[in-house]
């Protein structure tokens, strides 16, 4: 089949058989072809990751035979240590394995250019190329993981023979890293007035599945894979998204629809892909995409090449949202304040099941708002928030806190140290106002 | 407003309460007390009016006191507890926890002191410090009232707190009658909630299972019963007898029989099984039993207690008997369609390698005859024809003694059995082919026709015992092979039976000071085979003195390890009982002592899963030998043999035994393979699959050959088509190396073992019941792996043979009530885990609809895709009795 030209440029290839680490070194017997037995197509497992997973622990209810089965688990745990701690004590290996790394940076030489595997040809050859152009058809070096290669993956080649001595494990798209959110925010639920239903809701479609699994399990459903936030603007979406953020343990990604949008052809699906993948790996996890709809709109006839693009971006969405392979622990959360511009495909039940509004604020509402953010104000006696809780006029949110913060500012030019009840009525025009896009309270009223 | 106004308060605690984890006090407790100005007018409203009760509760009225706790308590139950956060009367009754608690002591009025304990055991739900298990304090002061209308949260609570103060009580040897009253209540709630796990969890903490009998009913009692017995594998000490033995009470008591017996056969205890019999009249669920019992290769005896009637003893002694079996394997042939007997050329199908496949010719002719007859009486077992020792009549008459000859010397004995191996089960026509070679002159022909008679017997009993009468006279021949061959025969045709004629015959050989040591060696064994798991003194006294009597050169012999392992097999799976002649174990020589003390050991505890036994050989395999002592071997199939019992221990053990190749000596690292082997025995999951491949290219020889076997047991009668493959790559890379190549193709007979339609795997029944001849016929044949070179490449390859003890058609043949086959629809799909979950959760995923006989593979499970019949055993394995419904009626 693949036995094609062995090249000269595997001749340094040290002995086949080397990765059993246990080599005796009898000559006589000289070995015949390696073992033919990785295929060329890769199982989907992450290495050495795969060899030590513990097996699944069945009844996923809270009880004494899954506590008993977790027992067991760790007392074989237990038992590896010991063993492996023995051995470890009765023969030292550090200096062997010492002089072997050795032996193996020699080999791989310095620097190594980095490359690109094209083709796996036969056990030890492949074909490669690097960023400048042409490709080569070289050996392999018997100490890479060949399990761990596979065509299209980025490798180390020596810098004169080219031959395959490393690959760059873990490439994840830096794009994605970044995404990661390290820091919690500091918004807590405590911060959001009002929405207390949303916040139910939000907790049931997604901190529950992740950290009680078992409670669906017992009604016999499947959580909702994720949930959609939509509402006017400065309703509060990104502010709940960061309380879940602030008080979730699981991985929290976050991205902005437009992110998504990439410069060349087929960058924003693969980010996409990405991001899926680096959430399946950091699972449990929940990955927020804000102002979904740059990327969700509706699709149609497009005309341009850019349009087209955005479109295989959503796509790909949908496919890793509810597509052939299933996320396990991945909630997404989406937001979007023009929920009726998104693809009808995005938001059927199986993707994201739950759509949750964020209303305006009622009076109720309002009057937490104001109560939170001035909390921390210095007002003066006569300040009287009910006039601004009871007004007619559509506040967000947002605008309540605009009104505060203005006030604020009014009494800060006059060097006043309290927020005097004149401050806020200025404050509510002068927000209503540019709100209005210029046109002043009261004009058409 | 919202239904359930949530407060970030909320977020810290709420659905996070665990079973006997007492509730922690939320961690943003400060936080919330700071806020308590901006709370919403309705919440506002409703602190107000709670802490207008709390005040009115402490007023000298009693009168005005009862309105106020009726009012606090209707406020308590009436806010809809959601599983996100804390129920906003509890939470505003926080502060006033400590002042309720002072009133509590100060109230005279025991009626009303009573209906505020209640409220303050709800309270102290989330109030209570750790510890303190103040909500169960409060609880057996109050009113004793209906103890689920306060939520299922407090029930749990309570119960998490009555397993502590329970453990406490233990200590000081306190009463604890008020606690068991209160438990009665829990678990009658639980059980009525479909919380059966919860329930039993209760009540093992308490330690008191016997409450559960009476709160089981018809809808819940296969659950409970599915919780016990599944617990029971991972309990530890006596716990576990008494869960099983408390399944084994609800099943009979809900004529659930077959579960009944299948607990009894775990237990093994035959009184229990005796019981099933005689408390069940259903003449057809009695059939089922035998065919149960028929499976599990118990010998069980029909008295007049379990059947008058003379006509049904007669049939169920012939289920018992498995005289049926080969009628019912054929059957499955049939349908499936592989009757058409198969030559090992078709199994090793060399034309689909490139090049020098055919170039394997030169070597050894000998060799080569001698593993096509070891591939042809694997793949041809039971089916009756082949085409190399029963052609068809017409062509020669000497056909198949042609063959026969084309092997040499102690090859004969092997081919002669393997004619025993395509005849198995079928008695008959197996000894009327056989009798031929009884009259040929060469000795080898008649030792292997011997083998053959127990080979064809093997599983099936008879009254008139045609092997005994057959095999008697050749036990005491001159010549050590036929001896080998009847003792051999005898073991493996009467495995399990405890027959009494065999020990006095094989007893007398093991003494005999003159015997050949060979001859003594698979004495042992097959004693150790017919007392299999007896404990029989008796017997192993004989072997220990022959063990005793053996000089230092005998000892180290390969073959001597048979005697050690004889004497386990007396002790499989019988743990302590072992102990005493593990004592005396100690005194023997030293080249043997540690090798019989891995032997009891691995043997006593197999199937038990036994983590502190699997400990103690791992801390022996941790050693490294410089004397060159063998007993290692033993030990790391140990860990195999012990863990097998339940999947996780398999899985964890896999793991260890890769830890054991990377840092174990030569030794360990050759048994690891056979280990896996055993673990994962017609079970080819791919993990291993991989590893074994790996080994199998081993620059050491032994370790790539006991690789290359053990593909093959876990390939055992799979057809797999990967195993397949390796093998012929293989075959084609040992082709210069004759002994690897016989193992290759001992390995490729294997996958293809009975045309794939037989198992190896001795766990049956949902993989609940372990059958103790299956696993002494593996490890027999293990233990001689162990030294590949000296017996299975030597002159022993007959040992081989020890597997057709573990061989059963892995079929589901469904029969009516006349025993005659029934084809009805059925789903084969991977079994699911579904112990401990609500409703009625499907047990199969991924099926397929077939019509019976069906194969099942390895996990698999199968269910009835049709209402018409009722399977009088739930687990559809081997035969299954159908009754018609009599509640079907057909759709129109």
């Amino acid at each position: 089949m693949g036995q094609g030209p062995s090249g000269g440029l595997n001749r340094q290839l040290p002995g086949d058989r080397k990765q059993d680490g246990s080599d005796k070194k009898d000559k006589k017997f000289e070995p015949a072809a390696p073992p033919a037995r990785v295929g060329r197509k890769q199982r989907k497992q992450k290495g050495p990751e795969a060899a030590a997973r513990l097996p699944t622990v069945t009844p996923l209810t809270k009880c004494k035979l899954r506590l008993l089965k977790l027992e067991r688990i760790k007392d074989y745990l237990l038992m590896e240590e010991e063993f492996v701690a023995n051995q470890e004590r009765l023969k030292p290996q550090e200096e062997k394995a010492e002089e072997d790394r050795s032996k193996v940076d020699d080999l791989r030489g310095s620097p190594m250019s980095v490359g690109n595997l094209e083709e796996l040809i036969d056990e030890n050859h492949a074909i490669v190329s690097s960023s400048v152009g042409p490709e080569y058809y070289v050996g392999i070096l018997s100490f890479v993981d060949k399990d761990q290669l596979e065509p299209g993956c980025a490798i180390l080649m020596h810098n004169k023979v080219l031959s395959v001595v490393g690959l760059l494990q873990d490439e994840v798209d830096p794009m994605v890293s970044v995404m990661k959110v390290e820091k919690a925010p500091l918004e807590s639920y405590a911060d959001i007035g009002g929405l207390d239903a949303q916040i139910q809701e939000i907790k049931e479609a997604v901190e529950l599945p992740l950290t009680h699994p078992e409670l669906y399990e017992d009604i016999g459903i499947k959580p909702p894979k994720g949930v959609i936030l939509y509402g006017e603007p400065g309703t509060g979406k990104t502010l709940l998204a960061k309380a879940v953020a602030n008080s979730t343990s699981a991985t929290f990604l976050r991205v902005v629809g437009s992110e998504l949008i990439q410069k060349y052809l087929g960058d924003g699906p693969k980010l996409v892909r990405e991001l899926f993948r680096v959430a399946d790996d950091l699972s449990p996890s929940i990955v927020f995409i804000d102002e979904i709809d740059a990327v969700g709109t509706k699709r149609y006839d497009a005309h341009s090449g850019g349009e087209r693009e955005i479109q295989r971006t959503m796509l790909e969405l949908l496919n890793q949202l509810d597509g052939f392979d299933s996320r396990g622990d991945v909630k997404v959360i989406l937001a979007t304040n023009r929920i009726e511009s998104l693809d009808p495909a995005l938001l059927r039940p199986g993707r994201i099941d739950r759509k949750i509004e964020f209303p305006l604020p009622d009076i109720k509402t309002r009057r937490r708002i104001f109560q939170i953010h001035t909390a921390r104000m210095t007002l003066a006696d006569d300040v009287n928030l009910e006039e601004f809780v009871m007004t007619k006029d559509e506040f967000s949110g947002a605008d309540i806190k605009a009104i505060c913060t203005e006030a604020g500012l009014l009494a800060l030019r006059e060097r006043r140290m309290k927020v005097t009840h004149t401050d806020f009525k200025k404050a509510k025009e002068k927000v209503m106002f540019k709100k209005k896009e210029g046109v002043p309270e009261g004009l058409y009223m | 407003m919202a239904p359930e106004p949530n407060k970030a308060s909320g977020s810290g605690s709420g659905g996070a309460t665990k079973n006997d984890a007492p509730l922690k006090a939320p961690p943003s407790k400060k936080k919330e007390e700071k806020k308590d100005d901006d709370l919403s007018e309705e919440d506002l409203a409703l602190k107000q009016q709670l802490e207008l009760y709390v005040e009115r509760v402490q007023d000298p009225e009693p009168g005005i006191q009862k309105l106020a706790l009726e009012s606090l308590r209707q406020e308590i139950r009436s806010s809809t507890s959601s599983m996100t956060s804390v129920p906003k009367p509890l939470k505003f009754l926080r502060p006033h926890y400590g002042t309720l608690k002072a009133h509590y002591e100060k109230m005279a009025d025991i009626d009303l002191k009573k209906y505020l304990a209640d409220i303050l055991s709800v309270l102290a739900l989330t109030m209570s410090a750790e510890g303190e298990r103040e909500s169960l304090k409060y609880r057996l002061l109050g009113s004793e009232g209906d103890i689920g209308s306060w939520g299922h949260e407090y029930v749990r609570n309570l119960a998490g707190e009555i397993a502590q103060e329970y453990t406490k009580r233990q200590s000081e040897e306190a009463s604890i009658d008020d606690l068991i009253e209160l438990v009665q209540q829990i678990v009658a709630f639980h059980m009525k909630h479909n919380a059966e796990p919860e329930a039993v969890d209760l009540l093992m903490e308490v330690e008191d299972l016997d409450i559960l009998s009476k709160h089981v009913d018809k809808t819940n009692f296969k659950r409970t019963c599915l919780y016990l017995t599944s617990a029971a594998k991972y309990l530890p000490g006596p716990d576990d007898l008494v869960v099983l033995k408390i399944a084994y009470e609800i099943y009979l008591k809900f004529g659930e029989y077959s579960s009944a017996l299948q607990i009894a056969l775990f237990l093994d205890n035959l009184q229990y099984i005796k019981q099933v019999y005689t408390s069940c009249d259903d003449v057809q669920q009695k059939k089922q039993f035998s065919y149960i019992l028929a499976r599990h290769g118990t010998a069980f005896e029909l008295d007049d207690d379990i059947t008058s009637d003379d006509v049904h003893r007669e049939v169920l002694e012939e289920i018992i008997n498995n005289t049926k079996l080969s009628e019912g394997y054929l059957t499955l042939a049939r349908d499936i369609e592989v009757m058409e007997p198969k030559s090992p050329e078709d199994i090793y199908k060399a034309h689909l390698l490139e090049g020098r496949a055919s170039a394997g010719a030169s070597v050894d002719s000998a060799r080569q005859n001698l593993a096509a007859t070891f591939v042809n009486a694997f793949v041809n077992a039971g089916f009756g024809q082949d085409k190399l020792m029963t052609p068809p009549t017409d062509s020669s008459s000497g056909g198949s003694a042609n063959w026969l000859f084309k092997n040499k010397d102690h090859g004969k004995t092997s081919a002669g059995a393997s004619l025993g191996m395509i005849l198995m089960w079928d008695v008959d026509s197996g000894l009327a082919q056989l009798d031929k070679y009884f009259h040929c002159n060469d000795n080898y022909a008649i030792a292997g026709a011997l083998l053959g008679v127990g080979i064809v017997n093997c599983g099936i009993r008879n009254d008139c015992d045609p092997a005994l009468a057959l095999l008697d006279d050749f036990v005491d021949k001159e010549d050590s092979s036929v001896r080998i061959g009847a003792i051999m025969g005898l073991g493996i045709a009467y495995a399990g039976t405890q027959n009494e004629q065999i020990c006095s015959k094989l007893s007398l050989i093991l003494n005999d000071a003159k015997a050949p040591p060979d001859v003594i060696a698979f004495a042992a064994i097959s004693l150790g085979l017919v007392f299999v798991g007896s404990c029989n003194e008796e017997v192993a006294q004989a072997m220990i003195f022959a063990l005793m009597d053996r000089s230092e050169s005998e000892l180290q012999e390969p073959l001597t390890r048979f005697l050690p392992l004889g004497l386990g097999l007396l002790y499989l799976g019988k743990q302590e009982r072992v102990e005493a002649t593990a004592e005396v174990s100690k005194t023997f020589n030293e080249k043997i002592r540690k090798y019989c003390d891995m032997t009891l050991l691995s043997c006593a505890y197999a199937g038990t899963g036994n983590v502190l036994k699997v400990q103690n050989l791992l801390g022996h395999c941790a050693e490294h030998l410089e004397k060159g002592e063998t007993h290692q071997g033993p030990a790391v199939l140990g860990i195999a043999m012990i863990a097998m019992a339940e999947e996780l221990g398999l899985e964890m053990a896999i793991r260890s035994l890769e830890h054991l190749l990377q840092y174990g000596e030569q030794n360990i690292r050759r048994a690891v393979p056979l280990a896996l082997g055993l673990l994962c025995i017609s079970n080819p999951k791919v993990n291993v699959m991989d590893t074994l491949s790996r080994l199998s290219h081993d620059t050491d020889s032994e370790v790539a050959m006991a690789a290359v076997i053990s593909l093959g047991l876990i390939g055992a009668g799979t057809n797999n088509a990967r195993i397949a493959g390796m093998l012929r790559n293989l075959s084609s890379y040992y082709y210069k190396d004759a002994n690897l190549l016989f193992c290759v193709r001992i390995a490729q007979g294997l996958v293809h073992l009975g045309k794939g339609l037989l198992t190896l795997n001795p766990y049956h029944s949902d993989r609940f019941l372990l059958s103790p001849t299956a696993l002494a016929g593996l490890t027999s044949m293990l233990h001689a792996c162990l030294d590949m070179k000296a017996i299975i490449l030597g002159k022993h390859h007959y040992v081989l043979y020890f597997l057709v003890l573990a061989m059963q058609p892995r079929m589901l043949l469904t029969v009516d009530e006349n025993l005659k086959p029934l084809s009805v629809p059925v789903r084969v799909g991977q079994a699911v885990d579904v112990v401990g979950q609500a409703g009625r959760p499907k047990t199969i995923t991924g099926f397929q609809t077939h019509s019976t006989p069906v194969l099942l593979a390895a996990g698999d499970r199968a269910e009835l895709a049709t209402e018409k019949y009722i399977p009088l055993s739930p687990i559809l394995e081997g035969f299954v009795i159908l009754k018609e419904n009599p509640e079907y009626r057909e759709d129109q």
